[in-house]
């Protein structure tokens, strides 16, 4: 599957501008390269969430394609009730002619509707088998409300329910590994990946499409207004969460590992920190452990990820 | 006394402080998050604790354990995440645990938007989970009553050993004004008679709602219901305002109050005599409260955001004897004062029903 710039350039845009999306949003690249590549055929399932809100300003709506809104907690579970229609209505012949081809069914959930609130939901969708793609946005927290954390929400990351002061700096916890997951699912395609990795993004897409089951896509979202960083910034951030291996690209197909960009030299976490306004009390004096606490979680994640790559090779 | 200038979300924190709450359990939600946030900042800080739980049902079963040990605790949300809370609610309910819960009412149904509404009454005073309970229900109108409130739903809830809980809408959570912080109530509390905190003294208590046998949950569902009559018997609160002579009673509750208060003048003075009552429990309801003023009312009307749920409560008050009209915005619509007058005007010269 070879996904070619020239040709998706050419494909209909399915998530229209004039939206609301904040400037500098990575969010809505997210979900116009992922529709470039999915094409009309395609039912959207989205949970309440920031960019369900910016793209569907009531009586407005920027997609160019079905779309149904849920609430925060069961956005898996509203488009597997539409996909099992779907395969009903199609196995009794009472679909026109021209609808019966594949069709896609796609949720969206943001890191909150996801990770927190939404897993429920998914893990039950993922376990039936439905033929559906969820994508998480990722912005590891709640933006939309205000920036509160999520379990999505990295090690000391400022938030306004995990405020740093005197007593506290940021967040305490490191971010739940929700893509292993879904691996643990035994489901045959799950991935993670991130706007700036335009390529790579819409061959996932096209894959979790293509396979006979459910998927699952982790999509990381750099947040402006979250993160705290120029708005010029987003796409670079995405790459550099790459680059350090806090964020690695890699798919998990039918269980087997595979790491898509392996950085030649790490790049060290204070170089991406450093440019966000969230991590910004850690460079005060005294933090130092919490920075090292995180550099050494994100090596050693890294290092079982080589470790499963290694494993699962056919 | 110390005055401080806040938003209604924060002088809630102030009043749970106040009232010795060091137990809080949210889950984010637009108009309700500072509440959260607030207890984010000032809960640890006080050697007190506060979770971001990954859903609305957490949070309101954390509340359920933190009651079940016997210390005082509350959760917030608005009205979808409010909505979620009510099985929790339902069981603490049910196994008699004090709490508070606050819903910061916005539009609805479904995501609806976030502007304020009051449309959960329904849900709030009629108890929205299910079986044969009630929550004892505040509905302050400014961030004074917002701490206020908050303080006496948390005596409340000890008193009966049921849940509270503050109606607000997204104005008089969002709006600020200046707020007189009360005096600290005690931190600890008694309630080893029934709490289970792993204590050798609690260790014969039990917290459960299931009880299997039939003639067993009949008698406690009346002693709940006994105890549902001895709140609405005592613990009725209102406030009225130039009802005495007024041919026209206005019930109206929290922010919607407020625009009536300014109208009752106005409208005097264009020689209209309308009276607010407000209710400030809306169950326990002021249902006395507005029969008394049935000999020298002329008629009543219930003003709400909402397509008429308190008017249901004010018929059933009236009984039949008065002519009780209704005049209500939704979506997040507020109504003018000029808007509430003309409609004064309607109903006591005769015109158009509204």
């Amino acid at each position: 599957m070879a996904v070619n710039l020239k040709q998706l350039t050419q494909h209909e845009e399915l998530l229209t501008g004039g939206h609301r999306a904040c400037a500098g949003c990575t969010g809505s690249n997210i979900l116009r390269q992922i529709m470039l590549t999915a094409g009309q055929n395609t039912v959207v399932g989205g949970a309440t969430g920031c960019m369900e809100v910016v793209t569907t300003i009531f009586p407005y709506t920027a997609w160019r394609t079905s779309f149904i809104h849920s609430a925060f907690e069961n956005c898996a579970a509203t488009v597997s009730g539409a996909e099992t229609a779907y395969r009903a209505l199609k196995k009794r012949g009472d679909l026109p002619r021209e609808e019966t081809g594949r069709k896609n069914f796609i949720a969206f959930g943001g890191d909150g509707g996801t990770y927190d609130i939404g897993l429920q939901s998914l893990s039950g969708a993922m376990e039936r088998g439905h033929n559906m793609v969820y994508v998480c946005y990722d912005n590891e927290a709640y933006m939309n409300t205000g920036i509160q954390r999520s379990s999505a929400t990295p090690l000391g990351a400022f938030t306004s329910t995990a405020p740093a002061g005197k007593v506290k700096q940021g967040k305490e916890q490191n971010r739940k590994d929700l893509t292993k997951i879904m691996v643990a699912h035994n489901i045959p395609y799950v991935a993670q990946t991130t706007p700036f990795h335009w390529k790579d993004l819409a061959t996932k897409v096209e894959k979790a499409l293509a396979v006979d089951g459910p998927a699952f896509l982790n999509i990381l979202m750099p947040c402006p207004v979250g993160w705290h960083f120029d708005t010029a910034i987003g796409m670079q951030l995405a790459k550099e969460a790459v680059e350090s291996n806090f964020w690695p690209l890699f798919e998990v197909e039918n269980g087997v590992y595979k790491i898509n960009q392996k950085p030649k030299e790490r790049s060290p976490m204070e170089n991406w920190m450093k440019q966000q306004g969230r991590f910004k009390h850690l460079f005060r004096p005294g933090n130092e452990a919490i920075l090292e606490n995180i550099q050494t979680y994100v090596d050693e994640q890294w290092e079982k990820l080589l470790k499963l790559e290694e494993m699962t090779a056919k | 006394m110390a005055r401080q200038f806040m938003k209604g979300n924060d002088a809630i924190i102030v009043g749970a402080l106040a009232a010795g709450c060091r137990a809080y359990y949210g889950y984010p939600i637009t108009p309700a998050s500072e509440i959260a946030q607030a207890a984010a900042r000032h809960f640890p800080a006080l050697g007190g604790v506060f979770i971001q739980a990954e859903s609305e049902v957490s949070a309101i079963n954390m509340v359920y354990g933190t009651a079940g040990m016997g210390i005082r605790t509350m959760t917030a949300s608005s009205s979808p995440g409010f909505s979620l809370k009510q099985e929790g609610l339902s069981y603490c309910a049910g196994a008699e645990l004090p709490c508070v819960v606050v819903n910061i009412d916005r539009g609805g149904p479904g995501l609806g938007n976030i502007a304020p509404e009051q449309a959960d009454y329904f849900q709030v005073t009629k108890g929205g989970g299910h079986g044969n309970y009630r929550l004892i229900s505040l509905a302050p109108n400014g961030a004074q009553e917002m701490c206020d409130l908050t303080v006496h739903a948390f005596e409340l809830a000890d008193k009966y050993r049921n849940p509270a809980c503050i109606m607000a809408d997204g104005i008089t959570g969002q709006m600020m004004e200046v707020v007189e912080i009360p005096e600290a109530d005690e931190l600890k509390h008694d309630h080893s008679d029934w709490c289970v905190d792993g204590t050798p003294g609690t260790r014969k208590n039990l917290i459960s709602s299931i009880v299997l046998d039939p003639e067993e949950l009949e008698q406690h569902n009346l002693h709940m219901d006994r105890k549902y009559k001895e709140i609405e018997a005592n613990e009725v609160l209102f406030e009225k305002y130039k009802t005495e002579d007024a041919d026209l009673v206005v019930v109206a509750y929290g922010v919607v109050s407020r625009i009536v208060y300014s109208t009752v003048d106005a409208a005097r003075e264009a020689g209209m005599k309308v009276g607010l009552l407000r209710p400030i429990t809306i169950w326990p309801f002021p249902t006395e409260a507005i029969r008394s003023l049935i000999p020298t009312a002329k008629h009543f009307l219930a003003v709400e955001l909402s397509t008429g749920q308190m008017v249901e409560d004010v018929r059933l008050a009236v009984e039949g004897h008065r002519p009780v009209h209704f005049y209500g915005r939704c979506g997040g619509v507020v109504p003018s004062g000029m808007e509430l007058e003309e409609q004064y005007r309607n109903i006591l010269e005769g015109g158009t029903e509204s």
